[in-house]
């Protein structure tokens, strides 16, 4: 708790006009007894903060309250060390930018900001960051295919020794089988021997680096900087102490068996992609029918992807890979005829020019709906299509060979599927209106093999692919220190697995390295703060141990949570979960929130002016406000902001505090959730959703209606929108009238 | 109707240039901007697919080729140089030979052998009649008329020119077949006549190649054209105004003269022009070269130019190499005409108009099968 507080107003960017500064300050020193209390017409200045700076060399301030702008700008500006507590107020983007300066409501809303800042800060404690002894900064990768060995040589070259294990004898994996690669360097558009010997071969000289081939990971205790990874090698099971994993296990082909309808087990020279390659390797294309030289061939693209029957999604690659296989027939012998029927062609990147070649070298391409295959004589395939340019039936004979492109399955996707709903586990057998939550799934692949409560593999999302949120932080996993890269985590070609491997890489060691300093990783990276658990008030409900998104809890026999902070990302999902109010954050707690509702003022009922707290994620929908702000849109004036780290970490007992203080509304502004969604805790702003089902009963047994609580998605695009949800909250509110607890 | 794909078509056309055309992605680039496409007539985009596909007798019976200047903005502007102006231009060669029923057009597009022996057989062949067949060599001064007799020389050239006409007239009934025959059309005979007036434009003007972003082309060729028919015009009515093939010229401000000098220059200044230009390159339209484009231009030029060597040496009064000139003038002359009229290069002198000519009597007839929208075009051309 900050012993002694200075509150600084800051009279630039129109405050001093737009509010009265001195009726603020009196705020503090009257209602908080706050003696240090400073006014500057631009605190952001040199010499603004050079007066914060000697208030707190020269009279111990160690809580620093400055009203003014967004927390979200001068952020560095505002910077007095780890020692020293910071809570900005929020009066110009949310205040005057979007409130009629000088109006009385608006000096109304700065004065409650203020004093929910001032409460802030008095409840607030420096973090001290959560430390290991002794933290492993090894680097295991599982899988030797191009994706491993490229994260395994880019962590390497960092000088961070790595761990390397491959199921197979042999390194390499599918870029291994390739009979020929796409230059990756100008043109790119040229056949080359494959590169992957060239990185074998680095990554074998590099020190530091050691490589279980033939080997498996049989188990994984622990977490970030502390994991424990059990591996049968051929010469016996080991164990690594690892600090992060990287995930490239890469996919399998589609199986083609499935696709009958486009003739493979029913007519002999109907292929796939791989066995194209593996004739390629042989240095003959011919037809397994009579083993003649195949003079015509023709690709089918999207075979089995993009397809509600099969694989719902495109496989990225299959245009590629058949552009390249396009160009081993033709410069095989340029007289073949190879036709490529695709439903959209997609050469990412500098693919364009791999295209561009193909089809100098003289390829047909048709973009085709519906493409049907039948056997004509002497087991000649005939393709059947509508040409979409010539708007015709189009007709391709005596084809030798028809190559299906057959699309990729994560290995995250092979197994048994195991559906854990967060809300089954908690009531078996119950059935509840209301909105559910996601399930969690994931599929026993055998592959990390993890001791998590929450299951041995990685959370997968809707095709298997494991779950991410794929926008930001693609990388990120729902396990802390666990990075998947390469076609496991998404399709993708050559080019991006090897980008995607150097940037999996790269978040490992930031894992690593963040981890060492106690602090956060991705998206509150820096973070010093960890959740605390009074297990002494603990009933061992459960909520959040599997309500935790990223597995960071264990439980032991007694169903008591086991925290392994390193794993924590410190959202507070925990916090909001937990009823018996058990879990807090030195600097974000729940008391910390209940009393920042309970210091505003609330009118008295006749006075007409109702108010609303707005519970906002500090991802999404608090910029949102400030660019509101920033637009000089206008906002209902009895709006009350208060951020959260992700609406996941709401706790019920805020919603009670605010009605039974006579707080008219609670409006509660987070991310978009469900399949596509956009929490950058993945789950927090769902679980938020989920919870407000239960409030029902709260509300009822305060005889309110249930009307006065209402959740919103916002991203942060939706700036736009907020004053008219927030005024269509404002208006629900009018029709069911004030709150009865005004003035109680 | 399926349309089966052929991929020997694509080989096959490769022969008359137009190699790049399966480079096309079918952005359709070159549709937005070409200047002469029209709703009805579109190109180049949907005949780079024609191409691709091997769709050999749709392009059989299009007119679009011929609708095409090669005025080159597709191919600047094409984001897969895919060269949609030169794939029109190899389509325009395709056609010529598949409108020559002789089958002596295929064979000077797709073999250099056969082109060489054309061309070197009639011009050593007419070397070799003007060396036996020449009146008396008077070397005192020039008397051009009795070294190769009027009264010879024109009926052959006549006949000569009958046998040309007849070979690229029955070629342009084939082209019609092609273009209309599967519309069956029947149309008074009236307005075959009526719609000449359309031929005739611009079988004189080329008005479309004005419509082409470039407007100087359209004068280089329009300098070419009127030099190239004033000069046919000045050798035919030569037997009776007896200004050229005579011993007795007349003086240079004759107009026969004074118009053969236009002409000699114009075309001079156009085929020159057309060499340098196919040398360096520049320009979309110069940058493929079929060896046909250059028989045409190796034989062009050195026809005016030995037709003005023919004048020099007249006005210069010197015997000997004025009849040497005039040997050469025919020998180059022969094979121009006798092979890039009907069936290489120049039949383009009537495949162009006629096309246009076509198109109008396919509109005449489309009117007249439906009267109403006659009266629409009419009150919207009026």
């Amino acid at each position: 708790m900050a012993k002694k507080i200075a509150v600084y107003l800051c009279s630039g960017c129109g405050l001093g006009e737009g509010l009265n500064l001195e009726a603020l300050a009196k705020v503090a020193t009257k209602e908080y007894k706050i003696e240090l209390v400073k006014t500057h017409p631009a605190l952001c200045s040199a010499e603004g903060r050079q007066l914060i700076q000697e208030d707190i060399e020269k009279e111990g301030v160690d809580g620093v309250v400055i009203a003014g702008c967004s927390p979200r700008v001068n952020t560095e500006v505002f910077d007095f060390g780890p020692n020293i507590i910071v809570e900005r107020v929020n009066l110009r983007e949310q205040g005057i930018w979007c409130h009629p300066p000088g109006d009385e409501d608006t000096q109304m809303l700065a004065e409650d900001q203020l004093r929910m800042g001032i409460v802030k800060a008095k409840d607030a404690q420096v973090p001290e960051p959560y430390k290991v002894e002794e933290i492993s900064k090894t680097i295991l990768v599982i899988g030797g295919g191009l994706a491993g060995i490229t994260a395994a040589l880019e962590a390497a070259k960092a000088n961070y020794p790595v761990v390397l294990v491959e199921k197979n004898e042999e390194l390499g994996g599918w870029a291994a089988r390739l009979y020929k690669q796409v230059t990756l360097k100008p043109p790119y558009n040229q056949l080359e021997e494959p590169d992957i010997k060239d990185r074998i071969k680095a990554l074998q000289e590099k020190p530091n680096v050691k490589i279980y081939t033939s080997a498996k990971v049989e188990k994984i205790s622990g977490a970030p900087g502390l994991f424990d990874a059990t591996i049968s090698t051929k010469n016996g099971t080991v164990t690594e102490r690892v600090g992060a994993i990287i995930l490239a296990t890469g996919a399998v082909p589609y199986d083609a068996s499935k696709l009958e309808h486009l003739g493979f087990g029913r007519f002999p020279n109907v292929i796939t992609t791989d066995m194209l390659e593996e004739m390629a390797r042989q240095g003959k294309f011919v037809r397994p029918s009579d083993g003649k030289e195949a003079k015509n061939v023709a690709f089918i693209l999207c075979a089995g992807s993009r397809d509600p029957e099969h694989l719902p999604y495109c496989s990225a690659s299959c245009c590629v890979d058949s552009l390249r296989q396009a160009l081993y027939l033709k410069e095989k012998d340029p007289d073949t005829a190879v036709y490529i029927f695709y439903r959209d062609l997609r050469a990412p990147g500098q693919h364009e020019y791999l295209y561009k070649r193909v089809q100098e070298e003289g390829v047909i391409f048709f973009r085709s709906d519906n493409t049907q295959i039948e056997e004509g004589s002497n087991n000649r395939l005939v393709i059947r299509a509508k040409d979409v340019l010539v708007n015709e039936e189009v007709i391709v004979e005596d084809l030798d060979l028809v190559v299906l492109a057959t699309g990729m399955v994560p290995t995250t996707a092979l197994g048994e599927m195991i559906v854990v709903g967060a809300e089954e586990e908690e009531e078996k057998g119950k059935k509840e209106e209301g909105p559910l939550v996601r399930p969690d799934v994931y599929f026993r692949c055998d592959l990390l093999n993890l001791e998590y409560r929450q299951g041995p593999e990685l959370p997968t999302l809707k095709y298997g692919f494991p779950d991410s949120h794929f926008i930001c932080f693609p990388y990120e996993t729902r396990r802390t220190g666990i990075y998947a890269a390469g076609t496991v985590r998404a399709p993708m070609d050559m080019r991006t697995t090897i980008v995607d491997a150097t940037g999996a890489a790269l978040k490992a060691i930031q894992c690593l390295e963040l981890t060492a300093q106690g602090m956060a990783v991705h998206p509150r990276s820096l973070d010093t703060s960890y959740p605390e658990f009074n297990l002494t008030q603990c009933t061992q409900c459960k909520r959040c141990t599997v309500e935790c998104p990223f597995g960071a809890l264990n439980e032991d026999e007694k169903a008591n949570p086991l925290p392994n902070p390193t794993r924590c990302r410190r959202c507070a999902t925990c916090m909001g979960a937990c009823p018996q109010r058990a879990i807090s954050f030195k600097n974000y707690n729940v008391n910390m929130i209940g009393n920042m509702v309970k210091a505003i003022e609330v009118p008295e009922e006749d006075e007409e002016k109702p108010r609303i707290v707005v519970f906002a994620c500090e991802n999404d929908a608090y910029p949102a406000l400030d660019m509101a702000g920033m637009k000089r849109l206008q906002l209902s004036p009895w709006i009350r902001v208060i951020p959260l780290r992700c609406l996941g970490s709401m706790n019920l007992i805020w919603i009670a505090d605010a009605l039974a203080k006579g707080i008219d509304g609670v409006l509660l502004l987070g991310c978009k959730h469900g399949e596509d969604y956009q929490c950058h805790f993945v789950k927090g702003s769902e679980l938020c959703n989920y919870r407000l089902s239960k409030i029902k009963e709260t509300l009822d047994r305060l005889a309110l209606e249930s009307d006065r609580v209402r959740m919103v998605q916002v991203e942060i695009m939706d700036w736009h929108k907020l004053p008219e949800i927030i005024e269509d909250f404002a208006k629900r509110l009018e029709e069911v009238g004030p709150n009865p607890y005004k003035g109680f | 109707m399926a349309v089966r794909v052929n991929p020997d078509f694509y080989r096959k056309l490769k022969k008359f240039g137009g190699q790049s055309a399966t480079q096309c992605f079918h952005c359709g680039n070159c549709t937005v901007v070409c200047p002469l496409s029209t709703e009805e007539y579109q190109f180049p985009r949907r005949f780079m697919r024609y191409v691709q596909l091997g769709m050999e007798e749709k392009i059989k019976h299009s007119v679009e080729p011929w609708l095409c200047y090669y005025c080159g903005d597709c191919q600047r502007l094409c984001p897969r140089q895919a060269n949609p102006g030169e794939v029109m231009m190899a389509l325009r060669r395709y056609l010529t030979t598949t409108y020559d029923w002789t089958g002596l057009g295929r064979l000077l597009y797709t073999s250099n052998f056969w082109k060489l022996f054309f061309v070197g057989l009639l011009f050593f062949v007419t070397l070799w009649v003007v060396y036996t067949f020449h009146g008396p060599v008077v070397t005192e001064h020039v008397e051009l008329e009795t070294f190769a007799p009027a009264h010879i020389v024109h009926p052959v050239g006549y006949i000569f020119g009958t046998l040309l006409a007849v070979l690229l007239l029955s070629n342009v009934y084939r082209m019609y077949k092609f273009i209309l025959g599967p519309e069956k059309i029947s149309l008074p005979a009236s307005v075959y006549l009526e719609e000449l007036k359309t031929l005739l434009l611009h079988f004189f003007t080329q008005l479309r190649l004005r419509m082409c972003t470039d407007k100087s082309r359209w004068i280089k060729h329009w300098l070419l054209m009127s030099g190239y028919f004033i000069a046919f015009m000045l050798v035919n009515i030569d037997m009776v105004t007896r200004w050229s093939l005579t011993n007795e010229p007349p003086a240079w401000w004759h107009p026969a003269k004074l118009l053969w000098t236009y002409a000699t220059f114009a075309m001079l200044y156009a085929t020159t022009e057309a060499i340098i230009g196919r040398l360096r390159k520049k320009e979309p339209i110069h940058q493929f070269s079929h060896s046909t484009d250059w028989m045409f231009l190796l034989l062009l030029w050195p026809t005016i130019f030995t037709g003005l060597l023919v004048r020099i040496f007249m006005e210069a009064d010197l015997a000997l190499p004025t009849y040497y000139a005039f040997a050469f003038h025919l020998a180059f002359t022969v094979p121009l005409l006798g092979l890039e009229v009907p069936f290489a290069k120049w039949s383009h002198l009537a495949y162009r108009p006629f096309a246009l000519y076509f198109i109008r009597l396919r509109e005449r007839a489309r009117a007249m099968q439906q009267p109403q929208m006659a009266t629409e075009a009419e009150a919207q051309s009026a």
